[in-house]
Formats: C-alpha cells, structure tokens, sequence
C-alpha cells in the first residue's frame, strides 16, 4: 500500500511542533543568549561592550572559580554513587515486603523526597545544632566530649551537607531501582534457585547485570543533579564562611546577583554547561559500553 | 511655608482629580523585607494606613525574603518595569543601589509636596540618603547593636543601679571581669550569634577611631594603623571566644535561647530584638530584661549601625504617574508621622519630630540606648557595602574565622583589606 508521506510529515509537525516551539524558545535561544552574553561585560540587566575572551581567562584564573569547581566536585564524589549504592540496598530490602507492609516503608522512604528544601534545611539545622542538636549526642564522643559545629567547621561540611541530601532525595531513586527489580522475572532466580545457586551468586549474576541499566540512568541523573548543586550548600553556608564551601552554581550566583557582573556570571554558566554536557555524556557512554559487554 | 505648599499640593490634587473627572483610588505596591518581629508591627501600621485612607489610598504589601533575594528581585523587576511603587531599603547599601540603576530620585520638590525636607532628619541619615548629592530614598529608622542584659541576673551579682541599668561595664578590664565572672559550668558570660560577630568587631573597630574606607586614600583600611585596629578588634573577640565566655559556634535562634533561657546574663544583638523579648514577656515567658548602648571598651563609644528607608524603584518604561507619585509621597509622610509605633519595634525613628517628642522618651528600653544614633558607625560608603553585598562576606571570610581561632586576627585583617580593593 501507497502511503502519503507529506501526510505523515504533516501529522508529526503538529505532535512535535509544540515541544519544539517551547523548546526552542525557553531553552535554545536562552542558551545562545548565554553563550553570547559571556563575551561581553554587561551587568545583571541590560547590554554591555563586547570582550571576547576576556571573562573566560579572568574566570579560569580566578582563585573563587578553582575553590568552586573543586568543591562542586568533591560533593559530587561525595554523594553520586553511595547514593545509587544507599538507595540499591533500601529497593531490594523493601522489595522483600508485601503488600500494605511495603507500600508503609516505601512512603516513609519517599516522604522527605517531597519536602522542600527550605524545610529540610530548617529540620536538619536544628538536628545538628551545635547547642542543642541531636545529632550532638553521636558527636560528642568524637570530640572528647564537646560539642562540635558540623557545618561551620569547614572539612565536615561538605560531608554533612553531602548525608542531608542523600537522605532527602533517595525516595526518588529506591522507586526506579523497584521498578527496574520487579521487571525481574521470578522465573530466573527459581532456575538459579534449582540450579544451588545462593544469594549472594543470584545477585552478581542475575540481578546486578539485569539492573545495570537503571543503575546507570540512576548514576546519570546523580551526576547531573548533584553537579548543578546550590540549594542546600547555600542554605547551611549563610552566616559562615561561603567562600571556603562555595559551589559552582553559587559562584555564578554570586557574580551575577550579588556582584552585578552579569557577564562574567554568563561565563562562568557556560562552562559549568560545558562540563555537565562532557562529564554526563562520557559517563552514561562508559556505563553502557559496561553493560554491553 | 512648608504648610501653604501642602495645602497648594492638596489643592491642585483635588483639582486634577476633579477636572479628569474620577477619583480612582490608588493603590501602592509596596515591597519589605521585615519578616520577624518587626514586620508584625509593620503589617499593623500598613493596616491603620489603609483604614484612615480608604477609598483614597490603599497600599497592597509583600514581604519578601532577607538579603540577597530581596535586593536581587528589586533590582531585576525594576529593570523591566515591574517593580513596586515603594520599598524598604537600607541606607547602607544605597551606593550599590544607584549604580545598578535600581532607584529614583526623590527630589526636593516631592519631599516639598508632603512638608518633609533634609532639616526633619539627623545629618548622618538625610546624608546617608544621597549619593553624589541626589537624594534616592527616605530615611525611616535607625537601627543598631545594642547590649541586652538579664535584670534578675545582674540584680543578684550587685550589679544594677537603683534605675535598673547595669553598672560597672565601661571599660575592657570591667567588661571581661563581668563576662569571666558568670561564666560557669553550662553558663555563658555573653551570648550572640557566630555569624553575627563582625557587628561587634566594627563596633570595637570605630570605638578605636578606625577608619575603614577612604577613597582618596586607597580603598578600604587605608592606614597601617587602621588595619592594626581591626587585628585588635577581632583578637578582643577570638580572646572571648578562646576563654570560652561565650559560645565558639552558634547559630541565631540558639544565641537567642540562651540568652531567654537564662544560660547568659548579656546578649549581643541588632533592637529589632525587642518585640521579641516584650511579646515573650507580655506571655509571662520572660525574666526582667533590659538594653542600654554597647559599653566602652576602648577610646570612644560607638555601635554598628544602619537604617532602613523608603525608596521609590526606578521601574524603566513605567514611570510612576504624578498621582501615583504623590500618593507614594503620602505613604510616606505617614509612616514618618507614625513612626512612633515602628519603634516598638526596637529601632529609633529617623524623623527627629517623633523621635524628639515625649511619648518616645517614655518608651522603655528604647529611649535608654536611644544615644548609639550619635556616635553609630555605618557601613563605609562604597558599593560593595551593605546587606547581602560582598563587604558582608568578607567579614565571613575572613573576620569571623579569625574569632573563632581559625585564623590569626593580623592575616585575617590584611586578607580582608586586599580582596576588598581587589573588588573595587
């Protein structure tokens, strides 16, 4: 049968034209806009004078920049796989349960995922409490005895900050790695189960490769979030020493909204958008190759 | 003269409004950032406003988070001409305001229209409104660091007068002998936030006469000397700190628990403190409490201080109309004439009317450390200073470790001189 492309064509410009009129519009455009403002030494608002490079060797070089970046990245090593590691152990415990028993678990796990981050920071702020925090009470011993400011003394707040948004945003991840377990078919660990295999051997042989693709779409999505990090870092540094924890969406704010450069801030975007791009890529193409193999 | 002018204003108003042939009711948008006790007593000012002009005037408010959020939303919403018809602002932070182009000028003649003018303000606050003489906003209070002090407390230790006020804390031996002497196991000689410190580091700063900023000079700390007064303030507060008078870290609602649980007999803090204290009292959850000036550590007196003020946005492309402007003026004329009860709030009106008359002199505590308005010392007079600007954060960076004992005071003094003029 004969059929008519240009009414296909037609058929699909009306189902995608939307998406790509929004798209286009709120996400290309603005990133031209970006890439073409970091050329320039305009403030927050309105145009500046063309610099060419200027802002990307004043930005590089820029000590803030350096502290930044690495910051951004110790927290990404500090929360990206013990976070897909935290949230495997929780889905294949809760998916053990039955019934009502696992919807109660799994909502009690998914429950912080919703709050929003003002709240968990205002909770876990007076947890950790330096006078009147829980949290003192594990600390203490470690101390010999006094009480110790977890986010104001500088090498324990990446690390603190880092547990706050593991336990904030695991829900989400246990949800797609039990969703990734329960397209298991029982069937194979019956056969595994036949053939003496143990529990330990079921899972580096049958579960481990079978979940390795939403292992790897869980760790792609981590890296993302969790290079793009501001909220949390920003909350628990108020009243502290910023400089020394700063993160690089911060650094863009702080240039941009605090300082007025809005140039140099569009610079130093570009190259954070450079970076997610590059690192996101070769890890989600490294993480398949694994799996293929 | 100033009456005549009004009367002349009011009249041709009426006459506008009567020969366009409606009298509409304007309404002004107002931003603020006063989110705790204070803005309680702001939303009850707002309210009587509204109420004594209905039908004229209404004013339709929003309350905005502190700090950078506020500044940044203002800044960004009058660049496209959505901004508020009127904002609170800090005095402080008015040099970085004109040079992101955030504000408009409040001319003489507007401030004519309503019967203000610079002579119904201190010198310090109508200067504090201008930027290269062009006047951008209103002044509306002061607002300062005082010491707040547990009465019972003192009272025990013989150290009240028969008028209720402390005695014997003039003076740095005097002072750390009263901080040594109550701090004990679980008690503390001072408490105030960590984060918080730097008002009490510029307070000791200006009390040695330091200056902090001199353009013709070279930018911030311009003397040898200057810089040595800033070590010596900073290492008064880390030798606090180090002989555990007061707590090494704490945050702000702990530093106020320990202060009302009775854990410490002094509290460091900002007079937007006060309703805070008079509701806990008003409760019955409170302990005779009082504040007087910060106490003379060094040369002379002096406290950190800044003010808060009306500006009116410069909403490009949307230029407020002469009625909106004059209704705008008039919001501000009786906030300025009410100010007595924003000074429940704690702060000292700017308009020397209210703050001169009897009632305010009668306000407790705030007529007893009314006197920091004299000798306060403000933030220098630069675009990196005020609230949410990077003056603010060096003084994290760098000033507040040093009192913790993470830095030495003298590195972290020069750190702070040099990525300041590094900013200019």
């Amino acid at each position: 049968m004969l059929r008519d492309k240009r009414q296909e064509y037609l058929t699909a410009l009306v189902l995608v034209g939307p998406f790509i009129i929004i798209y286009g519009a709120l996400f290309v455009w603005p990133t031209i806009q970006m890439v073409m403002l970091s050329f320039t030494d305009a403030p927050l608002i309105g145009p500046g004078e063309w610099v060419g490079l200027e802002n990307y060797f004043k930005i590089l070089s820029h000590r803030l920049f350096h502290a930044a970046f690495w910051n951004t990245a110790y927290f990404v090593v500090l929360t990206v796989v013990p976070n897909t590691l935290v949230s495997l152990a929780i889905a294949m415990a809760v998916n053990r349960l039955k019934g009502w028993q696992q919807s109660l678990v799994l909502a009690a796990f998914f429950l912080p995922y919703i709050l929003p981050v003002s709240v968990v920071f205002l909770t876990w702020n007076w947890i950790i409490d330096v006078q009147y925090g829980l949290i003192q009470w594990l600390v203490r011993p470690f101390n010999g005895g006094e009480p110790i400011s977890l986010t104001r003394t500088i090498p324990l707040f990446m690390p603190t900050v880092a547990f706050v948004t593991i336990w904030w945003t695991l829900g989400f991840n246990v949800l797609l790695f039990i969703a990734g377990l329960r397209n298991i078919s029982p069937e194979i660990y019956e056969a595994a189960a036949l053939d003496s295999a143990g529990r330990w051997r079921q899972f580096a042989r049958i579960t481990w490769p079978l979940i390795w693709p939403v292992t790897a779409l869980v760790l792609t999505i981590q890296l993302i979030a969790q290079l793009k990090i501001f909220d949390q870092v920003y909350l628990f540094s108020i009243g502290g020493r910023q400089d020394a924890t700063i993160v690089l969406v911060q650094y863009i704010y702080k240039l941009a909204f605090q300082q007025n450069r809005g140039g140099e801030g569009a610079t130093a975007a570009v190259l954070l958008f450079a970076m997610i791009i590059v690192l996101s890529v070769l890890q989600y193409q490294l993480l398949r190759a694994r799996g293929e193999k | 003269m100033n009456k005549s002018l009004k009367r002349l204003a009011l009249a041709s108003t009426a006459f506008l409004a009567l020969a366009s042939g409606a009298v509409a009711q304007q309404t002004v948008v107002w931003w603020d950032f006063l989110g705790g006790g204070d803005g309680v007593r702001m939303k009850s000012l707002i309210d009587q406003f509204n109420q004594e002009h209905q039908g004229e005037i209404q004013i339709e408010a929003t309350t905005l988070e502190w700090g950078s959020p506020y500044y940044t939303k203002l800044q960004t919403s009058a660049a496209i001409g959505e901004g508020p018809d009127i904002a609170t602002y800090h005095l402080s932070r008015m040099p970085l305001a004109v040079d992101s182009g955030t504000l408009a000028e409040i001319s003489d003649e507007d401030m004519e229209s309503v019967g203000l003018s610079d002579a119904s303000y201190t010198e310090a606050a109508a200067n504090a409104a201008k930027v290269d003489d062009t006047r951008y906003g209103v002044p509306f209070d002061q607002h300062g660091l005082i010491l707040f002090y547990n009465k019972d407390m003192l009272e025990e230790a013989g150290m009240l007068d028969e008028n209720g006020l402390p005695t014997g804390l003039d003076g740095m031996e005097n002072f750390e002998a009263a901080l040594e002497q109550f701090t004990t196991d679980g008690m503390y000689g001072l408490s105030m936030p960590t984060g918080d410190r730097y008002r009490m580091v510029y307070s000791l700063f200006g009390q040695q006469g330091g200056t902090m900023y001199d353009e013709a000079a070279g930018g911030f700390f311009p003397t040898d000397e200057d810089l040595e007064k800033l070590s010596t303030a900073t290492e008064t507060m880390a030798r606090w700190v180090e002989n555990g008078w007061t707590p090494q870290q704490i945050e702000s609602p702990a530093a106020l628990a320990l202060f009302t649980s009775g854990q410490s007999p002094f509290f460091l803090m900002g007079n937007w403190e006060v309703p805070t204290f008079t509701d806990l009292a008003e409760r019955g959850e409170m302990f005779e409490w009082g504040a007087v000036e910060v106490p003379v550590l060094f040369d002379q007196p002096a406290a950190w201080s800044d003010s808060h003020a009306f500006v009116i946005p410069a909403n490009a492309g949307a230029e407020a109309d002469p009625e909106k402007r004059a209704a705008v003026m008039e919001v501000i004329k009786w906030m300025n004439e009410n100010s007595l009860d924003w000074a429940g709030a704690g702060h000292l009106p700017a308009y020397n009317e209210v703050r001169q008359s009897a009632e305010f002199q009668e306000m407790k505590p705030q007529s007893v450390y009314a006197g920091f308005a004299d000798t306060a010392v403000f933030d220098p007079r630069t675009t990196l200073a005020g609230p949410a600007a990077p003056l603010g954060d060096a003084w994290n960076n760098y000033i507040v470790p040093a009192t913790s004992g993470e830095m030495e005071p003298a590195d972290a003094a020069a750190q702070m001189r040099d990525d300041l003029n590094s900013q200019l």
